[in-house]
This record gives C-alpha cells, structure tokens and sequence, in this order.
C-alpha cells in the first residue's frame, strides 16, 4: 500500500462529488429560469419595443404614467404594503419578544395560535374577515353587548383601504413571528444578563442591544412580506374597495374586464421590477451576512 | 379432487365474467367533460341534480365536471384553442359560457354552432334566446331585480320604477347596494339599466353590433345618474366584490334594498338564507335586464355527440323543469311547455319582457367607464 496507489480512488470520489451538488441544484435552477426569469425577460422587453417597428421604446410606460388610474393604484399599493408592514411590526415584535423571553405554558399556546393563520387559506380567512368586521358581522356585534353606543361608533373596514390593511397583517402574522423569533433565540443571553447587570434598562437593551443584532431578520421579514403584499390579490379584492385597488387586482381587472393584455403586461413587469428590487435588497443581505461570516 | 376442479373453474368464469363485464361497461361509458365556473347555486345544481337526472336516462354517459370558478374558464378555453391547432383531445365537451366573452376563441373559430339537425330540442328554444349568438346553444336565463325587506320598508315607498329607485336611494342612504359591474351580473345590470334609463328605455337601441357613437353619448350620462347616488350607497359608496356578498349584507340587515338576480333571490328564500320578509319587484316601468346563460361546445370536442345529446336532453322539458325548480331560473323554452303547477308557482317572475344587454365590446368600456368615474366619484367632465 503506497501512497500512489491510493491517490486515484479519492480523485475520481472528489471528482463526482463537485459535480453533484450542481446536478442537484440543476432541475430547480432550470426551473426558475424557464419559468420566472426567462417569462419575465421575455415581457420586460416587450413592454419596451414597439410592437410594430420593434424598435426601443417607452410608449408603454409613458401610457400607464399618463393613466391616473394605473398610478393611483401604484401608489395605493405601495402605500398598502407599507402600512400593513408598519401595523405587522407593531404586532409582532412585542410577540416575538414575550416568546422568546416568556417560556411559561401560556406562551406556548400564544405560540401555536401566532401560527394559527398560517393554516388557513386564504379565501377562507378573507371571507372569516368579512363576516367578522363587516357592519353587524361578529365584531360589531360583541361591541353592541358591551354598549350599543359603541357599536353606534364603529366603523367597519370592509370594503375600505383598512379592510386589505387588516387582511394581509393577519396573513403575515405567523411568518414574521417565526422569522423575528429565529432571530432573537440566536441571541446570547450573556449579553442581555451582562448588560443588565451594569444597570442597563429594557428600552435600553432593546434599541442598543436586541435591535442591531435583529437587524438581518427584520430586513427578511420586511423584504419578503413586502413581496408578498405588494402582489396580494385574493384580500384586497374581496376585502378592498372598488377604487382605487391595488396592483394585482388592477391588473386581473386590465387583462379580463378591458381585455387589454398589453396594458396588464406593463403593470406585471412594474410591479415586478418593484418586487426584484426589494428581492434584490433581500438577497444582498442574506449574502453579505454569508460572506462575512466566511 | 373433482370438487376442488369446479372450484377452480367457476372462479375462473368468474373473473372472465367479471373482466368481461367491466370491459363493455367501460367500452359502453362514454365520457362529456362538463366546466362551469358559475357561483356555488348553479354549480351545486350541475354536479348533485342535473348530472345525475342526465346520466339515469343516458346510461351510456358519464359526465365529468369541473369546477372552473377559481382557475376561470381562460385556461380551459386556451387548452382547447391550443388542441384543434395540433389535434389533441381538448379534454372538454360542454362548457357553461358564452363564447362572445372570449375573443380570441371566437378567433380562432373553437366553437361548433349547434343545428336542430343534431340537437332536435333547439326548435323548442324561444327566439329572446336564440337571437343572442350562434355559437352555443342558451338553456336558462334569469333576469335582475329588486330584492327589499318588506319589514324595514313601508308598502308606500316602495318604488316601481328606476327613476322611483334612484329617489329612495337618495332619500334612504346607506340603505341600498349593488355590487361591482364587473364582478357580478347583479350590479352589472343595474349599471346597464341606468345605460337604458338614458337612452329612452329602449332595449333596441343596444344591438349585438357594437357602435362608439352610442357608446359616447349615453355611458356619461348614466355615469352621472349612478354618480349622483354614490355617496348614498351602502357605507358611503362600498361596493362589494360580487352577487353573494350584496346578499350577505342583504341577510345580515345592514341594507334594506339590493339589486339581485332572480335565481339566487328566489333560492335564497326558499332556503330560508335571506329573511322571510324578503319581497322581489321589477321595476313596472322597463324591467331591469337579465340574459340567457349558454352551453358551449368546441367542435374538436372527442365525443361531440355526447356534448350534443346532453345538450338536447338539457333543453327538454325535463331538463328545463329542473331549471325553473330547483335553481328559480327561466327557461329558455316557451313556459307553455313546462307543467301546468310549475307555472302557477313561479307566477311571480314570469315574465316575456328579459332586455338583453348585448355585452361584446360595450362591456370593457362600461366596467371601466364605471370604475373611473362612479367607484371614484369622480366627475368625467373635469
């Protein structure tokens, strides 16, 4: 046994195991490119040729600006992605936190009903919303028991700019719970202890502390909930008002009631560009994490 | 030994009988793949009433249905677009739509146009329906009307006319809602009702033959109307996303007065989903439009007579009988035809006067007319 009689066996060996990892990855790399990117490519420069010349041009673009519907709707929905982003922080990070730091048995069902929306599709919980917050749905009701002046006051948010808001938060809840809890068990409780110990207080260790090592889980939770909701079409159709909509529903509206593929295309890619600049954001920072850690 | 041989041998004929039955039978069950994306009454009625009645006096069918509602027939249609360029099975026989909806079926010349020569029954179907299109054969029809709670609404005010309607909505805001033109027929029959009030409420004036003239000169001024009653709808001018939930808000009582068609109206009482009080009225004046639903066949349909027998078996008496009883819709054969008691208790809704909206190309301009001016409340002319 010398050492060059060995030497081909693990060289063959390394040899196919380099190229296993890209045979596997091959299928869904192949996938995403057939499926998403090249479709996407494909439209992204339709929308800027002329259909007829084939030359270069932003008459498309120029058309959908000029249209006070098309960016009324742009508009409403990033203003609709950022609201329900701001309510679902508000909501979750308190959530995350009495989780992380709460481990007695109630938080563990608080846990599994933080979760609970995840399992219910989508329809389902638009319709459970309606019935829930419309005028005399189940809402206003257990209001009226409490004090019919009350019930008097409420406003129901069905069919308003409130109804999505309210809708998408509730979708996204147990995903960004999971995503900010991830973040905050990796914390060393050393440093809180430690930072205690010198007479930090809660606010203190929260901002200076908590916050900057959560920063990477907030930027996931916040890029890909911004997709999500950016392109949301079953709550804001159902739960939305007839003007103005958001993208999505625009666009389903555009292609089927005007008939008019070209303009719904150049809303796609729009509202596409928007979403593979925040993906875009999304993967830096998932990446840059990597590269540092080496 | 003998015994154990007979045993053998009658297991064996047996399964040769067995196998053999099996095979006629499935050589004998021919399959019709059924779509439908209509709303949950008309595909609950396809799948539990008239699949069944068909197939027990068809023995040699078996209908196939799908539920289109989610995906939208689009799919279904581009599959079958698809097909006859390259000769495929198109996987679908009957569809419950209209051709004129999908252009570029019509394109490409998908459908076959049903003849009495193939379907005998089609000589029953009364001309309100067949003058629509010759592409596919209509087999119900329900029309649009005002459904009101007669305990929240004094017999004196209930108005008889469109004009009377517009009146009371703006005297009783909040108390009344249709729904988005585009997502249900309900709303978007009362938006062409408004069309009609404007142009002299004649129904004729609106022909299959699209013209941008009338459409110019009469959609602005029906804008106007239903802009003038937009801040007196329900919550201010909320328009929901479709038939079922006006009529959900109709049930819970947070409106005493909706536009809703005929068939869910009548089912939703029967079935006690909308309160006992509820009262159905057509406005006296000219009723509010309706339509005819249609069965559509591709003619590269694999078993074309299949579609075509279901179809004909769908348009007989019996067939019609089940629409009028079971879903309140109209047939689309002469009421004459259909049992004396069947008559007598739809007494209330018969009617020979359904205005048909010709749809095509005033549909996108009218939705999207709609949705700029009306849903926006704002004024076309500033």
């Amino acid at each position: 046994m010398t050492a060059s009689q060995t030497e081909p066996a693990p060289h063959s060996k390394s040899r196919f195991s380099t190229v296993l990892p890209y045979l596997l990855v091959a299928p869904p790399i192949l996938m995403v490119f057939g499926l998403i990117f090249f479709p996407a490519l494909q439209s992204t420069l339709r929308t800027l040729t002329d259909a007829e010349t084939g030359a270069f041009s932003l008459a498309r673009y120029e058309m959908f600006f000029a249209d006070k519907t098309s960016v009324t709707s742009l508009i409403f929905t990033i203003q609709i992605a950022l609201e329900s982003l701001l309510g679902l922080f508000v909501i979750c990070f308190p959530l995350a936190l009495y989780l992380r730091f709460n481990t007695s048995r109630i938080a563990t069902g608080v846990q599994m009903i933080s979760l609970l929306p995840m399992f219910v599709p989508g329809i389902m919980s638009a319709y459970a919303l309606i019935r829930f917050v419309r005028g005399r749905g189940l809402f206003e009701t257990l209001i009226y028991q409490v004090s019919p002046l009350l019930a008097d006051a409420y406003y129901s948010p069905y069919v308003k700019p409130e109804g999505i808001v309210i809708g998408l938060i509730w979708e996204a809840i147990p995903f960004t719970v999971l995503i900010l809890l991830a973040g905050l068990r990796q914390l060393d409780n050393g440093l809180i202890e430690s930072a205690q110990d010198i007479g930090a207080n809660r606010w203190y260790i929260f901002t200076r502390i908590i916050l900057p090592l959560m920063r990477r889980s907030i930027l996931i939770a916040f890029c890909l909930n911004f997709i999500s909701m950016f392109g949301a079409y079953t709550i804001p159709y159902l739960l939305g008002p007839a003007a103005p909509q958001t993208m999505g529903v625009l666009m389903q509206r555009t292609l089927q009631d005007y008939q008019q593929p070209l303009e719904a295309e150049t809303q796609a890619v729009i509202t596409f560009l928007i979403c593979s600049l925040v993906g875009l954001v999304y993967v830096q920072s998932v990446s840059g994490e990597r590269v540092r850690k080496g | 030994m003998r015994l154990s041989k007979w045993i053998v041998r009658a297991i064996v004929l047996g399964l040769m009988l067995a196998l053999g039955v099996v095979g006629v039978h499935a050589q004998e069950k021919s399959v019709i793949n059924l779509y439908s994306s209509g709303d949950t009454n008309i595909t609950d009625w396809f799948q539990n009433v008239v699949i069944p009645a068909f197939e027990a006096e068809y023995p040699q069918y078996t209908v196939q249905f799908t539920n289109s509602r989610a995906a939208g027939d689009e799919p279904i249609i581009d599959r079958a677009i698809a097909a006859l360029t390259s000769g495929d099975d198109p996987m679908v026989e009957v569809m419950d739509i209209d051709p004129r909806g999908f252009a570029s079926s019509i394109e490409a010349g998908l459908w076959y146009e049903p003849t009495v020569e193939d379907i005998p029954n089609l000589a029953d179907v009364i001309d309100a329906a067949t003058r629509l299109t010759p592409l596919a054969a209509a087999y119900r029809g329900s029309q649009v009307l005002i459904a009101y709670n007669s305990e929240m609404i004094a017999e004196e005010d209930i108005p008889a006319t469109f004009a009377e309607l517009l009146e009371w909505i703006k005297a009783n805001p909040g108390q009344f809602v249709y729904c988005r033109p585009d997502k249900g027929g309900s709303g978007g029959n009362f938006v062409r009702r408004a069309v009609y009030e404007v142009s002299g409420k004649d129904p004729s004036v609106w022909t299959p033959e699209f013209d941008q003239s009338l459409a110019d000169k009469y959609f602005p001024e029906a804008m106007a109307l239903l802009q003038d009653i937009h801040s007196s709808i329900y919550d201010n001018g909320a328009y929901p996303a479709g038939n079922n939930p006006v009529l959900e808000l109709f049930a819970s009582g947070e409106v005493s007065m909706i536009s809703a068609w005929s068939d869910q109206a009548i089912q939703g009482i029967n079935r006690g989903f909308l309160p006992e009080t509820t009262k159905i009225l057509q406005f006296s004046d000219l009723p509010m439009p309706g339509g005819y639903t249609h069965l559509a066949i591709p003619k590269n349909a694999a078993n074309l007579k299949g579609a075509q027998d279901f179809v004909n078996w769908m348009l007989s008496p019996a067939g019609q009988s089940l629409v009028v009883e079971v879903i309140g819709g109209f047939p689309a054969i002469s009421w004459d035809m259909l049992s004396p008691e069947l008559q007598e208790r739809f007494n209330s809704v018969i009617t020979d006067n359904v205005p048909t909206w010709p749809g095509g190309d005033y549909n996108p301009l009218l939705t999207k007319a709609w949705y700029e001016t009306v849903a926006t409340n704002i004024d076309p002319n500033s």
